[in-house]
């Protein structure tokens, strides 16, 4: 135990030293670096949001300075000893010393404090909350041998000033393995691969846009934007109905990311897109966005309670999503740690509280929609009939499909968004202590204070909320959402924290490379998140080998320097997809209502049985994950079991976890051993040698050959395996479960390509 | 060689991923570090494959698991425990005008009628305690059982109060307090789940998978649920045609190639996966073991009523005690079709409520006599009780009375029972007025049981907590008194 907990410190040290230069003797003291970390630790829980012990709190700059209920000044800027802050963590009687319980604060600590206020007490906003600096330097690369963009730079000096060295980058059938998993989501196409890494008549940057406009990409990022949605198939809680129309939102979504909606217009119409004049369809479907909360559909409820639920969800998940804010402290009371208060809950509330959905079982209201992609097949087909009447051409077999295919095409009912006339607004109250029965002041819409104001030349709507998340004053929203998108390549945000960039939140490990991404992303791409994926793709940081050295584990053991490339387990997602693509089972078929691939008997039988899961026929089995139906109260159970989210709220990262039940799906599940024995009729056409199919299977699996010690590993296995099912006969006919000639020798094979599925290098990137 | 390699990595760096969380927020708590709170001393777990080991708890714990059998629906503790002769005698009386004011109801409008019992009640034990003749097994228990008669809770819908009663919050997103547990205890056998849900009776329990996710913990503390049909955990069982042997052998395959892949990679997680591999070859022989109660002698079957093979409160009472005897730290068992509003046969106080009580009373009465004829209970609490209680009113939904006997969902006032390790021993705690509405004394509220169920296992309620969203989680929220009139 003791071991640990010096690990621990000399951990936390490490990373301190790390990430934040402490003062040292002739530096000015910063607030943020070298007094905020120390009063969040000790002071906040009394003098903070939730309680103003003596009248004196730290949270808001003038409540800081102002004079406390003793009468005395807690700081007097520029006396220290005229300061009762210092003088009660100087005190020696324990009855009157700060912090009451616990040590004292270190003697090194009181002095900072002390020197700030020595000079001037300088207050200073959380980090996040200022704009990043427009006129910042971006490092120069030229002198940077190893550096191909400036991302490189700033991970360059930062791994320059601790004496460490970035690693080579890693070899070709490694990276374009983890590049096409990070973009699309899937191993990289034959055509690539081939392009690529044999005959080489396609650059790296050449493959990095061919990824990038593939279709497939915005089905993988589309998983990642779903998480935050909260979109699921269902309602949620007791009966969990189905929503059968509101995979039309998934698939904007997917189409949105595959146009590269450019990120701004992407966030206003899913908050507000009702709202935007003359609002076309597909901007209506965005606002589904918002109608994926939970609609509490027991008996007995009271609608008025969960439509308040639905509310808060909305306005937690906007900030959590957009801004990195937990304002879910605040419905209680004001934030424990932030500059946030209680009343700023509600009046950030008043957003969302004019809509017309009031938590009924219909799901009123509703809007009967096409999908993006049906709205195209529709117009496509109807171009094509007009012309053909035009020209009298309606009597032929062609006609007559296309027409009953243009038929075929029907909207379904969406729950959006929409509000009442603004005459005939909600009113909304502060509810005393987060009770919605206890109803106080009335507050009108408005944002937080601590954050850029709002024009208030007329009354303000969600419209309003929504160009001011995307407003360029907004210092959160492009670090918030660049964040993010790191975050999912490197496996780690720049703020690792990605849904908390409050103080209570990890502080960046590279700060100006967050703000140069967040200014580049809004003034150069235009909030394109294609040209800034490329960035982070082109760059030579990313394009580090993964491996660690046993030092670098010491030094860096998360890769919070960038000294590595990502190393990362596949999301299940991207498990399962990449099984059935390895098998060449995966089918290309894109967009259209949520699948129902195999899943075990009796899954759905401890939720309520309103909906039953009936497996999709034909190749309907084999979509990629984003298609599977989600019902929020039980999801897809190799999807929870790799830390997949139920969809019921939103969540930012997944934690990543490593378990045993993860070994019994890829091992066990039957989409997995249904890929193996796919993948073991490909190895058995291509070659009738063991030692040719097992390098067919690790190549298509992991683009290059096994090496010698793998190789005869498993053609070792493969051998034990075939003399065993020569044995067992029973056992290949078990397996193969129809008339195979060459039974055991594919029997054989079938847990071979079992074994490669399990691979450690096949489930990580 | 292996286990050197690993351990040398345990002590030189830090592994990534749930580890990794774990330490990130440890660097930001030190002073709560100093100061023990379990969010930083779990980080025990922080290793995935020790996750589940064993941790210290904060203290000497009294008892070392729990079975906690949820009454999914909310019965009626009118009908059961809460002897109240007086609404007998005011059956069909009009409510008490006090009784409504200001109150809620899920589906009571307007002035309901009370509604009296049909059931005799009769003291039990040496301790006394009334039990009505629709428990017949378990009166003989009463004295090993301790009493809790004013329960209360915050919510009357049943999701949302099924999602109080195990997570602490109404709202899905919040880890179950089995995921707390084993978080914050690990479990004693590393070869079984150490946190198990078994589901029996009519559909399911309204909260979902909810009520056994592990929220914002890692996915790794959520509940396994063990079915009664098909895979007992799902995919434990190899695919036809590939046998256990085969299996080691691909596992064994598997584990080589990656251990070169380690000496290539360096990625610690890599280690862990082989060791994940492992653990999952045994565990596909140790589920299905622990889970064959074909094997058990048949007085045992006589006694909890079981038929192997079969989905019942009865087989999973019985598995909950194997559970427990195998070292599974947290049994959560739910049955459900309690809630016997009197809109129909089924939901009524004397149809569907008499069966339910036929399903549960000999397997509830023979799991505390097993325990304690293995001296199990001394260290292992089991728990009883739903969601909420009834009303003593007859339920008139929408105002008009319902065609059957029926009550309404309650919160004010319900009854649970405890007992095993640290619990007094024949005891009741509390008392209701005279209609059983409203509670007179010893009122225990959700999180003081909750606070009080973790106390007994070592864990102090205020410290096991998780830093998510930049603040500390825990199973109390900023609530919880320990009940210390029951603790023995």
């Amino acid at each position: 135990m003791k071991n640990k907990i010096y690990l621990f410190l000399s951990l936390a040290l490490g990373l301190a030293g790390l990430s934040q230069c402490s003062s040292s003797a002739d530096e000015r003291i910063s607030y943020n670096r070298d007094i905020r970390p120390i009063l969040n630790r000790n002071c906040l829980a009394c003098h903070g949001g939730v309680r103003q012990m003596g009248g004196f709190s730290l949270l808001f700059e003038e409540e800081a300075f102002d004079t406390t209920e003793s009468g005395k000044k807690a700081i007097v800027p520029g006396r220290h000893r005229a300061s009762e802050m210092y003088r009660r963590l100087v005190e020696t009687n324990p009855e009157v010393r700060m912090p009451p319980d616990g040590d004292p604060l270190s003697k090194k600590e009181i002095d900072l404090i002390a020197r700030w206020i020595d000079e001037g007490a300088k207050w200073e906003k959380h980090w996040a909350y200022i704009a990043p600096d427009t006129a910042m330097t971006v490092p120069d690369i030229a002198e940077i041998e190893w550096a191909k963009n400036p991302i490189d730079g700033f991970v360059w000096n930062k791994l320059e000033s601790l004496g460490m060295q970035p690693e080579p980058e890693a070899s070709a059938p490694v990276l374009l393995r983890r590049l096409s998993l990070d973009l699309i989501g899937l191993p990289p196409s034959e055509n690539l691969r081939q392009a690529f890494l044999e005959d080489q008549s396609m650059t790296y940057e050449q493959v990095v846009d061919s990824l990038l406009a593939s279709p497939q990409y915005g089905e993988h990022w589309a998983s990642m934007w779903l998480d935050l949605a909260r979109y699921g198939d269902s309602q949620g809680y007791q009966k969990d109905k189905l929503r059968r129309n509101i995979w039309r939102y998934r698939d904007w979504v997917i189409d949105a990311f595959n146009r590269d909606m450019p990120f701004d217009q992407f966030t206003v119409e899913q908050i507000a897109g009702d709202l935007l004049p003359s609002a076309d369809d597909a901007q209506v479907l965005a606002t589904a966005f918002h109608r994926n909360t939970n609609t509490n559909d027991e008996g007995g409820t009271d609608d008025e309670e969960f439509r308040l639920v639905a509310v808060m969800d909305r306005l937690n998940t906007t900030y959590e999503v957009w801004q990195g804010v937990t304002m879910s402290c605040v419905q209680c009371h004001s934030h424990p740690y932030d500059p946030f208060r209680h009343q700023e809950f509600y009046s950030s509330m008043a957003f969302f509280n004019n809509t017309l959905d009031r938590d009924l079982t219909s799901e009123f209201p509703r809007v009967n929609l096409l999908s993006p992609a049906q709205k195209r097949e529709k117009d496509r087909l109807g171009n094509y009939l007009e012309a053909k009447r035009a020209d009298g051409d309606t009597v032929t077999t062609e006609f007559k499909d296309k027409l009953d295919a243009f038929m075929a095409i029907q909207p379904g009912r969406v729950p959006v968004m929409q509000d009442f006339h603004p005459d005939s607004s909600r009113i909304t109250r502060v509810f005393d202590r987060g009770n919605w029965l206890a109803l106080t002041d009335t507050v009108q819409p408005d944002v937080p204070e601590v954050l850029p104001q709002l024009s208030r030349d007329s009354l303000v709507n969600r419209l309003d909320l929504a160009e001011w998340l995307v407003n360029p004053d907004n210092p959160l929203t492009s670090r918030v959402i660049v964040n993010r998108f790191w975050g999912r390549i490197f496996g780690n945000g720049i703020v690792r924290t990605v849904e908390d960039f409050g103080s209570q939140g990890e502080p960046p490990s590279h700060p100006k490379l967050l703000d140069w991404m967040a200014l580049r992303f809004m003034h150069e791409h235009e909030w394109k998140l294609k040209p800034m994926l490329k960035d982070i793709v082109m760059s030579a940081t990313y394009r580090q080998s993964g491996k660690i050295s046993a030092e670098k584990l010491k030094r860096d053991p998360y890769n919070a320097l960038l000294s590595r490339g990502p190393r990362v387990r596949l999301s299940s997602e991207q498990l399962r997809d990449q099984a059935l693509y390895v098998a060449g089972l995966l089918s290309p078929k894109m967009y259209g209502p949520s699948v129902m691939p195999y899943q075990p008997d009796g899954v759905w039988d401890v939720i309520r049985q309103v909906a039953r899961w009936e497996t999709s026929p034909g190749d309907d089995r084999h979509r990629r994950g984003v298609y599977t139906m989600i019902r929020k109260t039980s999801p897809y159970p190799s999807h929870l079991t790799f830390d997949g989210t139920s969809r019921e709220f939103c969540v930012s990262r997944r934690i990543r976890t490593n378990t045993p039940l993860q070994a019994m799906v890829t091992l066990n599940d039957p989409v997995y051993t249904e890929a193996a024995k796919h993948l073991a009729v490909n190895m058995a056409e291509k070659s009738s040698k063991p030692a040719e199919q097992i390098q067919y299977a690790y190549k298509r699996a992991l683009l290059r050959p096994a090496d010698d010690f793998r190789l005869r590993e498993l053609v070792d296995f493969y051998e034990e395996a075939e003399e065993h099912y020569q044995q067992h006969p029973e056992e290949a006919k078990a397996l193969l479960a129809e008339n195979e000639t060459k039974e055991p020798q594919l029997a054989a094979l079938v847990n071979v390509a079992s074994i490669i599925l399990n691979l450690d290098e096949l489930i990580n990137k | 060689m292996k286990r050197k390699l690993y351990n040398e990595l345990i002590d030189t760096h830090q592994n990534y991923l749930t580890r990794r969380h774990f330490l990130r927020d440890c660097t930001l708590g030190l002073g709560a570090l100093a100061l023990g709170t379990m969010g930083c001393s779990g980080s025990e777990a922080d290793d995935p494959t020790e996750a589940l080991l064993e941790k210290i708890s904060h203290y000497v714990p009294r008892a070392r698991n729990i079975i906690f059998l949820h009454m999914a629906g909310g019965p009626s503790q009118l009908e059961l425990f809460d002897y109240k002769p007086t609404l007998d005698r005011l059956d069909g009386e009009i409510c008490p005008q006090s009784f409504l004011e200001g109150k809620r109801f899920a589906f009571i409008r307007g002035v309901p009628s009370m509604l009296g019992t049909r059931v005799n009640f009769n003291q039990y034990g040496e301790s006394g305690a009334w039990v009505s003749d629709l428990l017949p097994h378990f009166q003989d228990a009463v004295d090993d059982v301790c009493f809790l008669k004013a329960m209360q809770t915050e919510e009357f819908n049943h999701a949302p109060a099924q999602l109080f009663m195990h997570t602490g919050h109404a709202r899905s997103g919040r880890p179950s307090m089995g995921s707390w547990v084993t978080y914050g205890l690990g479990s004693p056998n590393k070869n079984l789940p150490g946190f198990v849900v078994m589901v029996s009776g009519q559909s399911a329990p309204s909260g979902g998978k909810s009520l056994w996710g592990s929220g914002f913990l890692p996915s790794l503390y959520q509940g396994v649920e063990f079915r009664s049909q098909g895979d007992p955990v799902l995919y434990v069982s190899n695919p036809n045609g590939i046998d256990r042997e085969l299996r080691g052998k691909a596992i064994e395959t598997i584990s080589k190639i990656n251990q070169r892949e380690f000496e290539e990679v360096g990625d610690p997680e890599t280690l862990t996966r082989i060791s994940q591999y492992e653990l999952a070859f045994r565990m596909q022989m140790t589920v299905p073991e622990a889970t064959d109660i074909s094997k058990e002698p048949e007085y045992i079957h006589k006694m909890y009523g079981t038929e192997p093979g079969q989905r019942s409160f009865a087989n999973n009472c019985l598995l909950a005690r194997r559970l427990v005897e195998r070292g599974v730290r947290f049994v959560q068992l739910y049955h459900r079709g309690w809630d016997s509003h009197g809109s129909n046969d089924f939901e009524s106080l004397d149809g569907g409520f008499l069966q339910r009580c036929n399903e549960i009373d000999q397997p509830m009465a023979a799991l505390l006599k097993d325990l304690k004829q293995r001296g199990l209970l001394d260290s292992t609490l089991v728990v009883w009780g739903g969601e909420f209680g009834r009303t003593p009113m007859q339920e008139n939904r929408g105002g008009k009375t319902n065609k059957f006997r029926g009550r309404d969902h309650h919160k004010e006032a319900f009854t649970m029972w405890v007992a095993g390790a640290g619990i007094k021993k024949g005891m009741t705690l509390g008392e209701t007025d005279e209609v059983g509405y409203a509670p007179v004394s010893g009122n225990v509220h959700v999180h003081d049981l909750q606070a009080t169920l973790l106390h007994l296992l070592g864990l102090d309620h205020t410290k096991l907590t998780y830093p998510f969203q930049g603040r500390d989680f825990r199973l109390t929220d900023v609530h919880g008194e320990l009940v210390h009139d029951i603790m023995a």
